[in-house]
């Protein structure tokens, strides 16, 4: 971790997102209580609980791994935070079948989590979860072991939950359309600082810089360096009208859906076939232009044959440019 | 395929050696409580019940060491003895190695450093431990004498090893201390194996350390307790080389375990046939130990 | 609570520093009241002086009669050695066939082996007695290895094939896919894997063999007694010799804790008894 600050807002789905290792999972951790800072305070609500422990910090979480009581069965798994915070046993019965009914559990109540599938298990750590109504949400990473069907069937699930629930929640992830489709804003993150903080749209439509501009979007961003001059962005082969900036050293960013496939001659800049995909909705064609590679999605009836030649037109509203010492983003 | 006729070969000579080595002196054993054997006597053994001569109205005859053994003070004695210490020493043992793995299972220099300490008192010889504790327990310049003096004067002039009962206190003392650090080590390999998640989901839940341990902890500890349980009963039970050093069985036979006592009829008395019989006594309470052992450890594939 | 939850924590800290401590110190005064009595003069035994001045004279004595521990370090290291050599070998075997091949009465036969280690010394050794009295070869070395097989072997195998049970399956059936026999899988393939875990194997039997004392005690008299049994022989009449006794004691442990000290990182590998899978 380096140096972060962070609000989140009262109700806030908000996720950390970022590749392995840059300090999401430990930053939701020391809001847990179960590392501590080094340095600066964790409030929550108007309460700061730098010094308190886990239990006392009125938070709930949902593991990678599930982490449920493996000696347990599915209903006192779902009971134990109630039984340990004293809630009275008359309550118990009916917060548990309630909470099992909502996440689709209320007949597998006699199992044990070695009996059950991995999306059941997490289903189990989520009734868990939300059956004492907590002041915090804390999920980590909880549908990574799921298989990709189930992955996203539940992510419709937890958005929904969210909403039903009202209970502010930090989530974190490394994918990153699991961040867009759940989250009211996000924190992207980079070698334990945040990138930037913003909701997902103008994440996407806005980055701030170069590491939130390439880590975002599938496929990524193409990215080109370059320089600019008198409003030409300047590059081995090719120049493309890019609208602002001063003379310097830049770096181009522009979405594959952005970029238009044409026939060699109407071009910005041509290049040979390297390879292509057919995804079904579409059909993703990439590029080999000098040394770079560009990425251009096209229509799904779009074919073309490896190595053939073809061109390729940039749209200019679209085109990001950032300095490529500060990776800043350049503005007009 | 070749490896039908190998897999075979490869056991074999190390069945053929456990069988030679442990498995016919068992079956000669057995054998041999039914029969009077007094080496003092005759080079040879005899048998107790005969046909021709003590008909089958008399093959009672046949169990006279097994009879005899249950009218033998001093053999139930000796059982009594052994039931005590076994208790104390698993008891302690158990409890001990379990809140000192939990106390050194944390990383960190200095609790590493301590755990390699864990593995000496396994290394040492049974009977030189009884020799050292021995040599603490002398009523004029043993080390307990010193520490008594400094600490616990009312303690400091107790003769340990002159005192029945706290000479057996002394020979449970030296196992525990034996046995508490080995199993240690193994228990901190079974709580290596408890599921971190469900630790740090019952301390979000609510619950505080203690009911963690109780709750996720344990439960995830028992088998690995049960096995430490049943294979420290089993040593507890064939303990003999403390015992020799320690006390020789004394004062009097206060300390004296079944193995002990075996040892005596056998090679103090030199009464095999009846050193066999008391042996297979003890051997009953092994096999159940061992049939338990089993099924805990195998049941589970 | 008055006390905030960091001085309490800092409070519990120093309470398990303390008790790990003592531990620690628990653990290591019988073998310092051995070690130190080894370097003492008799009088500032009997005198239990703190500060004393250390003496290498018991040594001196204990390798001359009528101690002559000397032959005694000698048949000790040779029964343990010998029974080493024997058992290694047959138990990887054994092991490997446990634990790779599924065998006729495989379950029988393993759980036979391992049962024979449960029972009490005694019963074992009074049919050797005799016998090894009949055919003459009472106080050998022999004779004390053959005994000592049978608590031996079965504690290699089981010991070895817990460590062969956690090396992966992969490279052997690579290596049999590739043309190799099974025997030269054995040796060229599973072996060096399994080197650690059958060292260890190999060390620990040679402690248990060292320090073994019941077997030594019956069988041998004179020629063939081992150091544990040869403490036997400080009892003088006057009393035990103290000095003696703890210096031949350091003869006993010291290698011990050196080869024990070797084994340590692999030790608790094999060592959960089994009961973790």
């Amino acid at each position: 971790m380096n140096d972060i600050s962070l609000s989140i807002h009262d109700q806030e789905f908000l996720v950390l997102l970022g590749p392995s290792g840059c300090g999401k999972t430990t930053t939701m951790r020391m809001v847990a209580g179960l590392e501590e800072p080094s340095m600066g305070d964790i409030f929550i609500g108007s309460k700061k609980v730098n010094d308190e422990l886990p239990k006392d910090r009125d938070v709930a979480m949902v593991f990678q791994n599930y982490g449920l009581y493996p000696h347990m069965s599915v209903y006192e798994n779902i009971r134990y935070p109630l039984k340990v915070r004293k809630v009275p046993k008359s309550e118990h019965e009916h917060l548990v079948r309630k909470t099992a009914v909502k996440v689709e559990l209320g007949n597998l109540l006699n199992r044990r989590p070695r009996e059950l599938s991995g999306g059941q298990r997490q289903r189990v750590a989520l009734a868990r979860a939300i059956v004492r109504a907590p002041t915090v949400f804390l999920m980590d990473e909880p549908l990574s072991n799921l298989d990709a069907k189930l992955r996203v069937n539940m992510r419709a699930e937890l958005k929904h939950l969210q909403h039903e629930l009202r209970i502010t929640t930090i989530y974190v992830t490394h994918d990153q359309i699991e961040a867009m489709t759940l989250a009211d804003r996000v924190a992207v993150m980079d070698n334990g600082i945040i990138s930037q903080l913003d909701t997902p749209e103008r994440i996407y439509n806005d980055p701030d810089n170069l590491f939130v501009a390439g880590f975002i979007g599938s496929p990524s961003m193409n990215l080109l360096e370059g320089s600019m001059e008198d409003g030409k962005f300047l590059h081995s082969g090719f120049s493309v009208k890019a609208g602002f900036g001063s003379n310097q050293d830049v770096t181009l960013g522009i979405r594959p859906e952005d970029l238009e496939l044409t026939s060699a001659e109407n071009t910005d800049c041509s290049g040979r076939v390297y390879s292509f995909e057919l995804t079904g909705e579409s059909t993703l064609v990439t590029v080999q232009l000098a040394d770079d590679r560009l990425t251009i999605r096209g229509p799904n009836e779009y074919r073309v044959a490896i190595d053939e030649t073809v061109g390729i037109r940039f749209n200019p509203e679209k085109c990001y440019l950032f300095d490529s010492e500060s990776k800043q983003r350049i503005r007009s | 395929m070749r490896d039908r006729y190998l897999k075979y070969l490869f056991v074999m000579p190390a069945v053929l050696v456990v069988f030679t080595a442990a498995i016919w002196p068992l079956i000669q054993s057995f054998y041999m409580s039914f029969r009077e054997w007094k080496l003092s006597r005759s080079r040879f053994s005899r048998p107790l019940w005969e046909y021709e001569y003590d008909g089958w109205e008399n093959i009672s005859y046949l169990f006279e060491n097994y009879l005899r053994a249950f009218e033998d003070d001093a053999m139930w004695n000796a059982v009594r003895v052994t039931s005590t210490f076994t208790v104390a020493s698993v008891v302690f043992t158990i409890g001990l190695a379990l809140a000192l793995a939990l106390l050194l299972a944390p990383g960190g220099r200095f609790r590493f450093t301590v755990r390699t300490l864990l593995i000496l008192p396994f290394a040492m010889s049974p009977a030189l431990i009884g020799v050292s504790w021995r040599f603490m327990f002398q009523p004029d310049f043993g080390l307990f004498k010193a520490f008594f003096d400094v600490l616990i004067p009312p303690l400091a002039d107790a003769d340990w090893l002159g005192d029945p009962t706290l000479a057996l206190i002394a020979v449970t003392g030296s196992d525990v201390w034996h046995w508490t650090p080995y199993l240690t080590l193994v228990f901190i390999g079974g709580l290596a194996n408890v599921p971190r998640d469900a630790q740090e989901a019952a301390m979000i839940d609510g619950a505080p350390a203690w009911m963690v341990f109780r709750d996720v902890t344990l439960p995830s500890m028992l088998p690995v307790l049960a096995v430490g349980v049943i294979l420290k009963t089993i040593f507890s039970l064939k303990m003999f080389d403390q015992v020799f050093m320690l006390t020789n069985g004394g004062p009097g036979n206060a300390t004296q375990t079944l193995a002990h006592f075996i040892y005596f009829q056998g090679f103090k008395y030199y009464d095999m046939g009846y050193a066999s019989a008391v042996s297979y006594l003890l051997v009953i309470p092994m096999f159940g130990l061992t049939w338990l052992y089993m099924r805990l450890v195998f049941l589970k594939k | 609570m008055s006390m905030s939850n960091r001085s309490r924590k800092k409070l519990l800290d120093f309470l398990q520093f303390l008790v790990i401590l003592l531990a620690a110190i628990i653990i290591l005064v019988p073998i310092y009241w051995i070690v130190s009595g080894a370097f003492k003069q008799q009088v500032d035994i009997f005198q239990l002086k703190l500060l004393f001045t250390p003496t290498l004279d018991n040594f001196k004595i204990i390798f001359k009669s009528p101690y002559n521990l000397f032959d005694k370090l000698v048949n000790s290291t040779l029964v343990a050695l010998s029974t080493v050599m024997i058992t290694i070998p047959l138990a990887t075997l054994a092991a490997y066939s446990f634990s790779r091949f599924r065998m006729k009465a495989e379950k029988v036969m393993f759980v036979t082996i391992l049962a024979t280690q449960f029972v009490p010394a005694v019963v074992i050794v009074l049919p050797f007695f005799i016998l090894f009295r009949d055919i003459g070869i009472l106080d050998t070395r022999l004779a004390l290895v053959l005994v000592n097989l049978s608590l031996i072997m079965p504690f290699a195998i089981w010991m070895i094939k817990g460590f062969i049970d956690g090396i992966p399956l992969d490279t052997e059936e690579a290596a049999l896919v590739d043309g190799s026999g099974r025997i030269q899988v054995v040796l060229n393939v599973v072996i060096p894997m399994a080197l650690p875990g059958v060292i260890t194997a190999g060390i620990f039997c040679f402690i248990l063999a060292w320090n073994e004392f019941l077997f030594a005690l019956i069988i041998t008299t004179n020629k063939a007694v081992t150091l544990p049994v040869g403490l036997s022989l400080f009892h003088a009449e006057e009393g035990v010799l103290w000095h003696l006794i703890s210096a031949a004691g350091i003869m006993i442990m010291l290698p011990m804790f050196v080869l024990a000290t070797l084994i340590q990182k692999h030790f608790v590998q094999g060592m959960t008894m089994g009961a973790v899978r």
